[in-house]
């Protein structure tokens, strides 16, 4: 049994124009993939394939109008969509956390942040104030903020975009979780504080042997850290697999396209083979698969839904071609 | 369940109807209020028509009657019919209301423009000036200068028009302000847009969108001041069938029992004022881009 | 703020000023002639150049002299003060109850949006939005008063069997109380409930709906939803919530005192208060310019007063504002 298993979840957002015509954008239209224990997954994307959206999923995040329509997503077995709140609430924060895009404006604005790590310990464990108030300065240092003692008093709105997406990871594995989602981590922080921020959140993860999830749309973060990666597009991961694998052996036209637009790759092949277009109507998605408007190699079969073609155990892509790619030529 | 079932349009084939009930569904609050103003309005055109008497119309062996069948609300201390004379008083809500915002949208929202857009000491004096009238209640202000300059309806749209601009001229500065810092401006002059134009085609349309949400709130606030004003005996007065100078007479006969005079000029305003501010309620909720919907 | 108040006077001044020559002609009654308007108008400086006028009357505000009411011959400031205490009485008796019983309103509603709670208050709050003070003090008054003999009648703020209690603070209710008073007390408080009823229900209006507007605000942002991916319970999401809606709520309260004063001047009157706005609104019926002033003055300057506590308090309640400082 794996960690986390995610079947075929799909999540609408459901609402009314002006005309009183109802209008669904379909955000996840069956996203599949399960995680081990100690597994890293990228999870990859361009904006809107519903990454987050996903991650918000797993977590009982979603505000109307998004609701879940349909799937299931496990954890150790436990079914989440229909859990109740107070069951909910005993997971998160705790055997399963988070870690936003925005840090300073998702700490609480009224609240210094030692007092914030005080909290959400106290919230799920039995822990003195005392002995909680260490454990926050421990954690301070751990996630390299200096003076952590004397930081702990410090409020949300001082700090940097880097120090606070340092607090929020301390924030995320101080209550020693076994799953942690990283929604874009490094999104907003400068260029060289990202490469310090990653490094510090996998060693850590590594470090305690937890289950991440890392959501990006940056491949080289995912090449980078990951052991294993899924690619999504307009809602549904079109190809999972070992990064490895994937990176040298793309069996899907969008992987490929991703994987090719990296700047190494022009600089080898003196071309940039496009994975751009426009991004896909989530209110109006063509029938079948869905990267069928974009796809270089589309034909009349792509008009049904692509098979899950397993290459191998661990090796998943969704393309009518996946078995006999039209690329092999090409190199 | 599929998304798809959902997507039946409820409630009917019937083609024209969509929009107002698209919109009714979004905005009952905008539904409610419009249709309000709008039998307001109906009444105020066609007074002379719905109105089982003259307004100004005295029956002197009828005085301070109690509603009865004839008079259906009542008469008031000069024999007038009351439910005559409130309908009447639409006329002039509307004919004070309206000429006073258009006169604070003509005011206002240039002022704000040019403030918001040239910046520099222009702006630094209506800065101020904005500031001082913001210390001051706007009726205690248009009270004071309506008692001192006279009492005619002009005078009273024009104060009104006056002592209210200044929330539309700081209205749109900020809009300008925000577009300003936005870069949206930067573009338009780098593309190499004349000034006139740019404050036209560019950055008016967008300021003025905060402005039309408060139309219907200024709306009634002119009613309600012009009523408090003639209330107090300034501005609009007997035989005038103003609400507040209705109300005006009305309490006088209060203590004696004469309930009817005071209560229902009293009520037609609740309404009138309910409505429009039910119209700006409800347009907050349309223009907002997050709708609320369907969480079946 | 010193410029503000400058701003405020003088504009005062020039719209006192404009259309007042009336007055003089009532002051000095219907049987006057053209050389004792005149004279009346040189006794009182009217007829200086209005530059003049306004420096004359700068240099005796500064020393407290706020000119003499033509209709009582008293200093504007002396009625000015003596008023002072009964409309502070009823202001802040009625806030009190306002905002005790507004904002929690507010929250609920907010905590549970698009209930069938949230739907009566917010179609209340417009209602009560809409309400007419005047006219719903009367209704009330009469109600409550002439129907059903619950409350006072409308004729200022003790009984007239009872002897008003020793001057401490100018409040009828305190002074009673604090000196054991207990008649004097019961007849003020008597008194007291049905304006203070009143007010505070036109007060509430605008403070339920807006207090509803920032609690859902807070409810959508990034915080609250990271509070929530933090695994806290809906009791502790709601009290963060809580807490970050406490400025903006003050900061609307401080606002709308400055609306109140007028509503306070309109209760005033119709309750036979005996306070500073009845007092005010008839000076400018009659045209009594110092008074005018004066009263117009005071409302500026407590507005004015209000906002500087507002912005104070919220240095202390909000620490991003301490940033700025």
């Amino acid at each position: 049994m794996s960690l986390l298993e995610v079947e075929n979840l799909h999540t609408h957002f459901i609402s009314r124009t002006l005309n009183d015509e109802l209008r669904v954008a379909k955000g996840l239209n069956g996203v599949t993939f399960s995680l081990e224990n100690g597994e890293i997954m990228g999870l990859v994307g361009e904006t809107g394939a519903g990454k987050s959206l996903t991650a918000m999923s797993i977590m009982g995040l979603l505000s109307p109008p998004a609701r879940i329509v349909d799937g299931s997503a496990r954890f150790d077995g436990i079914e989440l969509t229909n859990m109740k709140r107070e069951e909910l609430d005993q997971l998160r924060g705790n055997e399963i956390t988070m870690i936003v895009q925005s840090p300073v404006s998702s700490l609480d604005p009224l609240k210094r942040i030692g007092r914030q790590l005080v909290r959400i310990q106290q919230v799920h464990q039995d822990i003195s104030k005392a002995e909680a108030h260490q454990r926050a300065v421990e954690m301070l240092r751990t996630v390299g903020i200096p003076n952590p003692a004397l930081r702990t008093r410090a409020w949300p709105h001082e700090l940097s975009g880097g120090m606070a997406q340092r607090v929020l990871i301390a924030m995320a594995l101080i209550n020693s979780p076994r799953l942690v989602i990283a929604d874009e981590p490094t999104t907003g922080l400068d260029v060289t504080v990202q490469a310090q921020i990653l490094d510090l959140f996998l060693d850590l993860v590594r470090e305690r042997g937890l289950s991440a999830i890392i959501i990006t749309h940056d491949l080289g973060i995912v090449a980078h850290y990951c052991s294993k990666m899924a690619v999504m597009f307009a809602g549904r991961v079109v190809e999972q697999g070992p990064v490895r694998t994937v990176f040298k052996d793309a069996r899907h036209p969008y992987t490929r396209a991703l994987i090719n637009s990296t700047p190494s790759r022009v600089a080898r092949y003196g071309h940039v083979r496009s994975a751009g277009g426009a991004p896909p109507n989530l209110y109006d998605l063509p029938k079948g698969c869905h990267y069928r408007d974009r796809c270089e190699f589309s034909a009349d079969i792509c008009a049904t839904i692509p098979p899950e073609v397993h290459l191998d155990s661990a090796h998943l892509a969704s393309c009518h071609f996946s078995l006999n790619v039209p690329w092999a030529a090409e190199g | 369940m599929s998304s798809e079932t959902l997507a039946q349009p409820l409630g009917g084939r019937i083609q024209w109807l969509r929009r107002p009930r698209g919109i009714a569904r979004r905005s009952p609050t905008f539904a409610a209020g419009l249709i309000i103003i709008l039998v307001y309005g109906f009444v105020a055109l066609f007074a002379p028509v719905l109105t089982p008497f003259d307004a100004i119309n005295a029956f002197p062996y009828h005085v301070l009657e109690s509603p009865n069948g004839r008079f259906l609300l009542g008469t008031d201390g000069n024999g007038m019919d009351v439910l005559s004379r409130v309908m009447y008083g639409t006329r002039y809500a509307f004919g004070i209301a309206i000429p006073a915002v258009i006169l604070m949208v003509a005011i206002g929202v240039p002022l704000g423009l040019i403030a918001g857009y040239k910046g520099g000491i222009l702006d630094e004096v209506l800065l101020r000036i904005l500031d001082v009238m913001r210390s001051f209640p706007a009726i205690i202000l248009a009270l004071a200068v309506v008692a001192a300059t006279g009492q005619t309806l002009v005078n009273v749209v024009v104060v009104l028009g006056l002592v209210e601009a200044p929330i539309f001229a700081r209205v749109v500065r900020a809009e300008v302000l925000a577009l300003r810092s936005g870069g949206y401006v930067e573009a338009a002059v780098a593309a190499g847009n004349p000034v006139r134009r740019l404050l036209f085609v560019h950055i008016m349309p967008n300021a003025i969108s905060g402005a039309t949400a408060q139309i219907p709130l200024r709306m009634a606030w002119a009613v309600r001041a012009s009523a408090t004003l003639a209330f107090l005996g300034v501005g609009i007065q007997a035989p005038a069938p103003e609400w507040g100078a209705m109300i005006r007479q009305g309490a006088e006969f209060l203590i004696s029992g004469q309930w009817w005079v005071a209560l229902f000029p009293g009520v037609a305003l609740v309404g009138i004022v309910l409505g429009f501010n039910l119209v700006g309620d409800g347009l907050h909720d349309l223009l907002d881009p997050k709708s609320k919907t369907a969480s079946k | 703020m010193v410029p503000l108040l400058f701003g405020i006077i003088f504009v005062t001044f020039m719209l006192v000023r404009i259309g007042g020559q009336d007055a003089v002609g009532m002051l000095a009654g219907p049987m006057a002639d053209e050389a004792q308007i005149a004279e009346i108008r040189r006794s009182l400086g009217l007829d200086r150049p209005i530059i003049e006028q306004f420096v004359a009357y700068m240099g005796n505000l500064v020393q407290g002299d706020l000119g003499n009411s033509w209709q009582s011959h008293s200093t504007v400031a002396e009625e000015i003060l003596s008023r002072l205490p009964a409309s502070l009485e009823l202001l802040i008796l009625a806030i009190l109850v306002g905002t005790t019983v507004g904002i929690p309103i507010g929250l609920y509603a907010a905590y549970n949006p698009n209930r069938l709670f949230d739907q009566i208050t917010r179609f209340g709050s417009l209602v009560g939005f809409s309400i007419p003070t005047y006219w719903f003090a009367l209704v009330a008054s009469f109600v409550f008063f002439f129907v059903l003999r619950w409350a006072a009648a409308p004729m200022g703020r003790i009984g007239m069997d009872v002897f008003p209690p020793p001057e401490i603070t100018g409040s009828y209710l305190v002074d009673a109380l604090v000196t054991g008073r207990w008649d004097a007390a019961l007849s003020a408080a008597h008194r007291l409930m049905l304006p203070v009823i009143v007010f505070a229900i036109i007060v509430s209006a605008p403070i339920i709906k807006q207090t509803r507007a920032i609690a859902l605000e807070a409810m959508g942002s990034d915080y609250i939803r990271y509070a929530r991916a933090c695994g806290y319970g809906p009791g502790l999401v709601r009290r963060i919530a809580m807490r970050a809606s406490l400025v903006p709520v003050v900061t609307f309260i401080g606002a709308e005192v400055a609306t109140m004063l007028l509503a306070v001047s309109l209760i005033e009157l119709i309750f036979a208060w005996g306070g500073l706005g009845q007092w005010g609104l008839n000076a400018i019926l009659f045209g009594d310019f110092a008074a005018v002033q004066g009263y117009v003055l005071v409302l500026a300057s407590f507005s004015a007063f209000v906002f500087l506590l507002v912005d104070l308090l919220v240095l202390v309640l909000e620490p991003r504002a301490r940033l700025r400082q």
